[in-house]
């Protein structure tokens, strides 16, 4: 990966991800519902992210009230740019 | 039947995460032209989610796809599968569904189609075209087949009444769903006298393009109570006489009256407007 997939949007009831590869794999989950849905996004992207067996890329959303269809489409969409790339 | 066909742009959650709560009677998740070239891909995978994912209403759900061959391709790769009453498919030619049968067929995809016809070349087949098995009705897309006809979209509508009644006759003999153009005016006076040329050519339903235009399409096209109230006269008198023909009010009845009464009734029942007890 020669630099960092990002999709979606900062918009409301949206979310930014960036997926991106580090020697130490991460998932950084910064939401505007922190206390109520921290845990629940964390799981939602390490579920994606094992379906697909990339347990091995880095992950950092940034979340504004997404709900779960959405936050696992802009994964997926990154995971499916991620993809093509790998294949060349 | 549907008054109400309300575009959401499939790559706003905000707007998708909304589509229902609007009141269309239909919604087309859109992934043609309300998105971007550069969002094609994440708006794919948000329409897929979204019918995968959230919770179903009652609204009928429609999505409109791309037609340059690549992209229709993915688009209908991406909705294998889901959930939903069919495809909307824009620029309806014949020579388009032939790009878009092939492909329908080497993926397996079977779902009614609506077609936009909305280029002049469309309207020297349109009766080809609506006579097409899949093909569930037409909407009229007024803005690109003014800008083909390098004619001026105006509120009094007469550079589209032929092509209006083309569609409206051509829905009428193979008894598909005639829907009208959306008016992008937001205007409300605007929007209420687009719809009214509309009825008067006896159209179904029209498309919103904004959500405050569906309580106005809703209340327009579903019959008046004035209406309601006299079709269930006619039927009544009609079972006291046993008779095809009878005066009421002054008016001669016979079957083309009989007709339009019991299709008001069928409409007003469906959208929950008729009281059974009502007399």
């Amino acid at each position: 990966m020669d630099k960092p997939i990002m999709t979606g949007s900062l918009e409301s009831s949206d979310c930014l991800i960036t997926l991106y590869e580090t020697d130490t794999p991460i998932i950084e989950v910064d939401t505007i519902v922190h206390d109520a849905f921290h845990d629940h996004i964390l799981h939602l992207i390490k579920d994606v992210l094992k379906h697909y067996d990339l347990e091995h890329l880095s992950v950092r959303i940034q979340d504004k009230g997404a709900l779960d269809y959405a936050i696992k489409a802009r994964l997926k969409a990154a995971i499916e740019i991620y993809e093509d790339d790998s294949n060349g | 039947m549907a008054r109400s066909y309300l575009f959401i742009p499939a790559n706003e959650p905000r707007m998708l995460q909304n589509a229902y709560v609007f009141d269309a009677d239909a919604i087309i998740l859109d992934l043609e032209d309300s998105v971007a070239i550069e969002e094609k891909h994440e708006a794919r995978h948000l329409a897929k989610s979204f019918l995968k994912d959230y919770p179903k209403d009652t609204a009928r759900t429609y999505v409109r796809i791309n037609t340059q061959a690549d992209w229709l391709e993915r688009d209908l790769a991406c909705l294998q599968d889901l959930d939903f009453e069919g495809i909307v498919l824009p620029k309806m030619t014949l020579k388009m569904w032939e790009t878009y049968e092939k492909t329908a067929l080497k993926q397996g995809f079977h779902k009614p189609v609506i077609g936009i016809v909305e280029t002049p070349e469309a309207f020297f087949e349109l009766d080809a075209i609506a006579s097409i098995e899949q093909i569930e009705g037409l909407i009229l897309g007024a803005e690109d087949l003014v800008s083909g006809m390098e004619a001026k979209r105006t509120l009094e509508g007469h550079e589209i009444l032929y092509a209006r009644s083309m569609v409206r006759m051509a829905c009428a003999k193979h008894h598909i769903l005639a829907i009208d153009t959306p008016w992008t005016n937001l205007e409300e006076a605007h929007l209420q006298k687009d719809i009214t040329h509309a009825i008067t050519l006896g159209f179904e339903g029209k498309c919103a393009i904004h959500p405050n235009q569906v309580p106005v399409i809703n209340e327009a096209f579903a019959p008046s109570k004035a209406t309601i109230d006299f079709a269930l006269r006619v039927m009544k008198k009609y079972e006291e006489t046993s008779s095809m023909r009878f005066s009421l009010d002054g008016q001669m009845v016979d079957k083309p009256v009989l007709q339009r009464a019991e299709d008001t009734l069928k409409k007003a029942r469906f959208y929950g407007l008729l009281k059974e007890d009502r007399s």
